[in-house]
């Protein structure tokens, strides 16, 4: 079990004054297609960002190691050098600063990808192609003014640029029109086929996940992971919802109290 | 090219002492006397003129409010040799961008189209001061483009801006406040036609001893007028900024509507910043949003950069260099672009400047 990607181990995790994650494992292998589902409020934003290692959460307890290396102490610039990729759910708009400015400036900041100039404006310009975004977005404001679509597809642009080991992709799906969903299930099967990353996706829809073959699913409800399985426990949470893990959860939080 | 043979002539002059500014750069309401930020006291080079015989403008552009106000006018208009004038056809739509000098008056016809520019220059010695008045009128259904630069080669520099749009004109502004030193610029965009727009981003850049004393007036006087002003800067080092935003919509504005919003990032505590948003309303039928209001980078927007493999240090540093990346996209020509350049060389340094040019492509464009 050592040559797991990302191992999450016993971790609990919180805002200053609020509990939200609660003793969570979980461990993700190289080039693995991972699954986390839940209802609304669980908690799976939370462990994205507390993996990724922002500090507006504290851990209290267990660790994060990625890559065979203890990166819970480690800042987020460091996690996402070592390999991370968050996708998030409501990518942050950033008044002030052009895309080109910031692609340029992520990609040149990791020894192994950087290039000319000439070079990057050439690959970004094939990956906006990929995934249908015409240029002029280039010299716009970092997701300002973006519908969420686009914000999503920059997110997507970022992803296949930089060739993370590991993508947490953050309810990429949700809010999309049937085009902006088939342009983003193309990028991240293009992500696997091309990087051969690792993939913990979360999301409601299943349609996202037609097109990847998924090696695990896991089940978080109430900041407690409560269920893990494989590919097929999809189609029986499509069928039956969450209630059966929330009753387990209930048992198990009385448990604690 | 204009620009500099007109600078050297100006060094040429015999300058016959200095006179003071008392006050300028005011806005219209006077009601953040507390911050003790309402104007800026500026002393400057006065040229002796005897016995030269100048053009001035047209009397109609006499109407015209700039945003610094009419002491710099007056002394700008004394201190020009002569006024600079340009006609734009109606309908034509001009592509070669006007480059406006010392005093200059736009006179952009109904249907119009054109693009201004204010540029200082970088290279060659610095000067004391120098100072651009400008002064647009933008007939019925005109497009107006203006475009400021600020980065560098005078001690000081004063920008002083009126625009006046008519009838549906639509008029867009950008500036870039990037130089050394001190910058003291106004603007006043009088929106007097029905439908008339306005659309302002200013960008700037304060670091070490900078001052940076900005301006803003936008009346909007016809009726379901629209301006948008966007200001957004880093401050670092001991810069002092001060920036005045009034909109103000007159009685008889009905329809209207306005919005301003700055967003700052300050990198250093010794930073002065002082900023007045205004709204005067004598208007009860204004629609939409006339709201003020002052943001800043927030820890959500360093910790996205973050996520994506950047120090706070380096985090911070693209605020900066995407200021010149902007100024590089927008500038219209190959003067502007290398003022920009030249300005991003100091800032950021001859690797990351390089790398502004040949990643906007700007390179390949100059040479062929
Ligand atoms: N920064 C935060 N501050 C306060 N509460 C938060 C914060 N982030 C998440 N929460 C709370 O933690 C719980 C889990 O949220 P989240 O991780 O977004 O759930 P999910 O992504 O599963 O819908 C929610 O109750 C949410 O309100
Ligand atoms: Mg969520």
């Amino acid at each position: 079990m050592s040559n797991q990607l990302l191992r999450v181990s016993g971790l609990s995790a919180g805002t200053e004054d609020k509990p939200i994650l609660h003793d969570v494992s979980l461990a993700v292998g190289a080039g693995e297609t991972h699954v986390l589902m839940g209802p609304n409020g669980a908690g799976k934003s939370t462990l994205g960002h507390v993996i990724m290692g922002d500090p507006a959460y504290q851990v209290s307890s267990g660790t994060i190691e990625f890559d065979g290396k203890d990166v819970t102490e480690d800042a987020a610039d460091k996690r996402s050098l070592a390999g991370i990729f968050l996708s998030y759910q409501a990518p942050v708009e950033v008044p002030g600063v052009p895309l080109y400015s910031y692609l340029r400036t992520i990609t040149q900041k990791r020894p192994e990808l950087k290039m000319t100039a000439r070079k990057f404006r050439a690959r970004v310009g094939e990956i906006a192609d990929q995934l249908d975004m015409g240029s002029s977005f280039l010299t716009r404001e970092l997701n300002v003014g973006f519908s969420g679509g686009e914000k999503k597809k920059i997110e997507m642009l970022q992803l296949l640029l930089l060739r993370p080991k590991l993508a947490i992709l953050d309810e990429t799906d949700s809010g999309l029109d049937v085009d902006a969903l088939s342009v983003v299930s193309r990028g991240i099967e293009t992500y696997r086929a091309d990087c051969d990353g690792a993939l913990l996706v979360i999301t409601h829809n299943t349609r996202i996940l037609e097109r990847l073959k998924v090696d695990r699913t896991h089940v978080m409800v109430q900041g407690h992971l409560v269920a893990e399985g494989p590919a097929s426990l999809i189609d029986s949470i499509d069928e039956h919802g969450f209630e059966q893990f929330e009753k387990a959860s209930a048992v198990a939080g009385g448990e604690r109290a | 090219m204009a620009e500099s043979t007109l600078d050297a002539r100006q060094d040429a002059r015999p300058t016959a002492g200095h006179v003071t500014l008392e006050r300028v750069n005011t806005p219209p309401a006077q009601t953040w006397n507390y911050l003790r930020a309402n104007d800026i006291t500026l002393t400057v080079p006065v040229h002796s003129r005897k016995g030269d015989v100048f053009f001035a403008l047209p009397r109609l552009f006499e109407g015209v409010e700039c945003g610094m106000g009419p002491t710099v006018t007056a002394w700008a208009e004394s201190q020009a040799k002569d006024a600079h004038y340009v006609e734009v056809k109606a309908g034509e739509k001009r592509k070669e961008p006007i480059a406006a000098q010392e005093d200059t008056g736009v006179m952009v016809r109904a249907g119009a189209e054109a693009t201004i520019v204010i540029c200082t220059q970088p290279d060659g010695p610095v000067q004391d001061t120098t100072a651009a008045l400008v002064r647009v009128i933008a007939e019925r259904g005109a497009r107006v483009h203006l475009l400021e630069f600020v980065c560098g080669g005078s001690d000081q520099r004063l920008d002083s801006v009126g625009i006046v749009a008519d009838e549906d004109a639509r008029i867009d502004v950008r500036q870039f406040f990037l130089g050394a030193g001190t910058t003291a610029a106004g603007l006043a965009v009088a929106l007097d036609g029905n439908r008339a727009r306005l659309d302002l981003t200013c960008r700037y850049l304060g670091r070490e001893q900078d001052i940076l004393d900005i301006n803003h007036v936008v009346r909007q006087r016809g009726r379901n007028t629209h301006c948008d002003v966007r200001e957004s800067g880093v401050l670092d080092g001991h810069a002092k900024k001060s920036l005045r935003a009034t909109i103000d919509l007159v009685h008889g504005s009905s329809g209207s509507e306005g919005a301003e919003l700055e967003n700052v990032l300050i990198l250093s505590d010794d930073v002065t910043n002082k900023t007045m948003p205004v709204i005067l309303c004598d208007e009860d039928d204004v629609a939409g949003n006339h709201g003020a209001s002052i943001g800043s980078v927030g820890p959500e927007q360093i910790q996205y950069l973050r996520d994506r493999g950047l120090s706070m240090q380096e985090a911070e540093g693209l605020y900066v260099r995407a200021l010149f990346d902007e100024a590089l996209i927008c500038a219209p020509t190959p003067q502007t672009r290398a003022a920009v350049l030249a300005r991003a060389t100091d800032v950021l340094g001859s690797e990351v400047a390089n790398d502004l040019v040949d990643g906007l492509g700007l390179r390949d464009a100059e040479e062929v």
